[in-house]
């Protein structure tokens, strides 16, 4: 669950920060190119965008010397998408011993206490007070459980669910098409994971209850996901539940030869944060996109890849910073001469395509290849 | 906010545009500290200002100088010494990042003319496909080349290289006025340092933003060589291998010569914490040999020879270490940065000065009897020598490292004290001079330079009469 950090500590964490900020850039040396990797500093500019600027932020917060919100606080705060690129180059060269999102997080808690929240963020409290999603969608996305009985449930997230069903449908799909039997959730609740991520930690108290009491009703011994955010926090701010959590890709991958009819595709595979930077999978999807498609290798990849621009609550604070991100990674994607953009995260997809509209590039999750390629 | 304070930042929104001048406490805060902050206490700008051209720095500056507001000028963001950090109340921090284009690379005058913002790494990104690179500072390849030649001009991660990289440069002082310097000032062609007159571009350094806002600078470049070798020697103490870094420098044989312990810069050049550093002996040189085919080969033979002949260890080592090395010393500190994140330290102080290679095993001597005396525990205490060509007054670069716990304010009484100490030790034993002015090492070092320092302020009183320019950084 959620642990508050002691006040020592996060002081301490951002006083070991000499502000070298090479956290900001790729690796130089394997390819000797200048490769951003802070999308944040890279759009705004000021160094408060910045990881050690944010520090300093911080510090000043709990050392009383800012008392107020303002415009600048507020967007130096929330305009990070908490991907924590720089914390995985900080780790190559130092003994960090706390991570940047974890830091940044318990800002925006600290923040959340002070009521310092965006417009944009409260609205999202009040949708999923109302709705019990992210969206404030009032529809029901239609999947039914196969089997009662079944070991496996799906967890289908809020923005498989309401933004991009695309994703929802092949997995689904998938099951289907293996004849494996699968249970959903008869009331799937938000995870909470956009809570947590912009610092209203109280609100998805209720969130966590009822979706551990779904599990726990339902006798499922693994939970798959599509979505990596809900993945991760179901990981790191639920208790343990006993029950199995893995990714689509994790669970695809174990199913071994499933017969797929690879296309002559060239995908650029990139890695969703929650995914690669914050539960380490990042051979999975590989494995699995490899079988359906020709992977092109894009410069920025792994730890050090490029932030997709929609997390974090980014998206919905500031979409204009949100898609430069995303137009960013379609230049890496273009360069690397592939003709599709494959990730495996609906957020991620999502913001991705929404960038490309007028590109000549599709967008997919790697499900939806899968699907495809499965012979029905 | 009064009224004045409130229409200022209409004024440098207008020169600059909304987005790229701003007074919001945050924002500003971002800006107070340095990795210094132990001796130079966090505090804010008033205001933050990006400019995008020199046009908008010119603006800028005579606005400021109008209303007599401090001026800090601040380049990419990595800075040390608390030079970019405010003394005044009511400054406007000049950050030059958005000026980041490489005006010109060109390869058969072997230079480079920059903005402020761009770094050495990219730099490197472009020279190298002209198989050319800058000299590098032992300073992360995210610092800004043109204020870290501006700031001092001498590098050391290749000796080779020398001390003079800056050819000439552009300044635009408080009252609007542009400067040129060398070459620049007659002609398009910014090429030789030395145009007409004094060595202005010489006299103009090494001011950390107190004479006016360099807006571009022409460097030096240097060869990128196919055939390079690396050689690890290890000693036990500072005194004996100077013997053997004389040789090599006396007969300009090594593109890098570095002593280093062997507990903080070798992890570094090394480019990894996990390995029994411990069982190294406790200095080690380490030897770069780069050249063409038939010269290379002729270098690298004498420099075995001096190796023999120098009572170290060969120390046999990963391969993977040989090209870290390599990568650092002529590519850009990256890995290099690791002293930054030593297992239980975090922040490092330095003094950073140039001396003889004679007096080698004093300074060492010194820097570890003033540790002790304020109480930094002896694994504290680290040291590293980069010789310079051409070696003329054996002129090398000492640094004399403390790397400790940025989080532990009593660590940070230490330190203030070991600087009162060593400041005056180290100018009685007798440099060169340090690497860089900052507040706290100038006072007791303009004490000593008689009417020098005089002339150095009525100099800066003719450029900046207002005082405008980073005052207290340096008088």
């Amino acid at each position: 669950m959620y642990m508050k950090l002691k006040r020592e500590e996060i002081l301490s964490a951002i006083h070991h920060c000499v502000k070298c900020k090479l956290c900001s850039i790729a690796s130089f040396h394997p390819n000797a190119e200048w490769l951003p990797l802070c999308p944040s500093g890279q759009y705004y500019g000021y160094q408060a965008f910045y990881a050690p600027g944010k520090m300093e932020i911080f510090r000043a917060i709990l050392e009383g010397e800012i008392t107020e919100p303002s415009d600048g606080l507020l967007n130096a705060v929330y305009a990070c998408t908490v991907c924590g690129a720089c914390y995985e180059k900080c780790k190559q060269i130092t003994n960090v011993e706390l991570g940047a999102p974890d830091l940044f997080e318990e800002m925006r808690s600290e923040l959340a206490s002070k009521g310092w929240i965006l417009d944009a963020h409260k609205s999202i409290v009040d949708k999923i007070k109302e709705t019990k999603n992210a969206y404030g969608e009032k529809y029901e996305y239609k999947a039914e459980t196969t089997d009662q009985n079944a070991d496996v449930m799906y967890y289908i997230g809020c923005t498989a669910r309401y933004r991009v069903p695309e994703i929802a449908d092949a997995m689904l799909g998938i099951f289907d098409k293996l004849g494996l039997k699968y249970q959903v959730m008869g009331e799937e609740w938000c995870c909470g994971s956009v809570l947590f991520r912009t610092g209203q930690v109280k609100a998805a108290k209720e969130l966590v209850a009822h979706n551990i009491e779904e599990i726990r009703k339902s006798g499922a011994k693994t939970v798959i996901f599509t979505c990596p955010g809900c993945l991760k926090t179901f990981k790191k701010n639920y208790p343990d539940m006993g029950v199995e959590l893995v990714h689509s890709t994790q669970f695809l991958t174990r199913l071994g030869n499933m017969n797929l009819k690879k296309e002559n595709l060239k995908a650029a595979y990139h890695d969703p944060c929650h995914l690669g930077r914050d539960l380490g999978i990042y051979e999975e999807p590989r494995a699995v996109l490899s079988e359906v498609a020709n992977i092109k290798k894009m410069k920025r990849e792994k730890k050090q890849a490029w932030c997709c621009g929609s997390g974090g609550g980014v998206k919905s604070a500031f979409d204009d910073f949100a898609l430069w991100s995303a137009a960013e990674r379609l230049k890496e994607v273009k360069e690397a001469g592939a003709e599709a953009l494959v990730s495996a995260c609906p957020f991620c997809k999502r913001n991705l395509k929404e960038a490309a509209e007028n590109e000549e590039l599709e967008v997919y999750d790697v499900v939806e290849l899968v699907n495809r390629c499965l012979e029905g | 906010m009064n009224e004045t304070v409130s229409k200022l930042v209409n004024e440098l929104q207008a020169i600059v545009g909304e987005g790229n001048a701003t007074d919001d406490l945050a924002i500003c805060t971002s800006y107070s500290r340095d990795q210094h902050w132990h001796f130079v206490p966090a505090k804010n700008p008033a205001y933050v200002v990006r400019p995008g051209t020199k046009e908008e720095v010119r603006s800028v500056l005579m606005l400021a100088n109008k209303h007599k507001i401090p001026v800090i000028p601040y380049s990419t963001g990595i800075n040390v010494r608390g030079l970019t950090i405010p003394v005044h109340d009511g400054s406007i921090l000049l950050d030059l990042s958005r000026m980041n284009r490489i005006l010109e690379i060109n390869p058969e005058m072997k230079t480079a003319t920059v903005e402020p913002g761009v770094t050495f790494g990219m730099l490197l990104e472009q020279t190298r496909k002209h198989k050319l690179r800058p000299a590098f500072p032992d300073a992360p390849l995210t610092v800004s080349v043109l204020a870290n030649y501006y700031l001092r001009g001498i590098y050391q991660t290749s000796a080779t290289d020398g001390h003079d990289h800056t050819i000439s440069y552009e300044m635009i002082l408080p009252n609007g006025e542009i400067l040129k310097t060398g070459s620049r000032a007659l002609s398009e062609m910014p090429y030789f340092r030395y145009g007409v007159g004094p060595d202005f571009a010489g006299m103009f350094c090494a001011h950390p933003g107190t004479c006016g806002v360099v807006t571009e600078l022409t460097a030096k470049l240097y060869r990128l060589y196919d055939n390079r070798k690396e050689y690890f020697i290890g000693f036990d103490d500072v005194g004996t291998p100077t013997a053997f870094i004389y040789n090599l420098m006396h007969d300009e044989l090594a593109a890098s010569i570095r002593l280093v312990d062997n507990q903080s810069w070798l992890e570094g050049i090394f480019g990894t914490f996990d390995y029994a550093y411990d069982k190294l002996p406790k200095f080690v040189v380490c030897v770069l040999v780069e050249g063409v085919d038939s010269i290379f080969k002729a270098k690298d033979k004498l420099v075995r020879k001096y190796i023999n002949e120098s009572s170290g260890q060969i120390l046999e080592l990963p391969a993977e270490f040989a090209r870290t090395f390599e990568d650092e010393s002529l590519g850009g500190a990256e890995k290099s940065c690791m002293v930054f994140g030593l297992p239980g330290k975090g922040n490092y102080h330095c003094i950073g000065l140039y001396g003889p290679l004679t007096l080698a095993a004093r300074y060492y001597e010194v820097h570890e009897k003033t540790a002790l005396e304020v109480g930094i525990p002896k694994d504290h205490i680290h040291f590293y020598i980069d010789p310079i060509y051409s070696f003329h007054g054996q002129l090398c670069y000492f640094e004399l490292d403390v790397f400790y716990d940025g989080s532990d304010a009593g660590f940070g009484e230490k330190l203030r004290n070991y600087n009162d100490k060593q400041f005056h030790r180290l100018l009685d034993i007798g440099i060169y001079g340090w690497f860089r002015p900052y507040a706290g090492i100038i006072e007791p070092t303009a004490e000593r330079i008689g009417y020098l320092a005089e002339v150095w302020k009525k100099f800066l009183h003719v450029l900046d009469p207002n005082e405008i320019m980073n005052r207290g950084k340096l008088f």
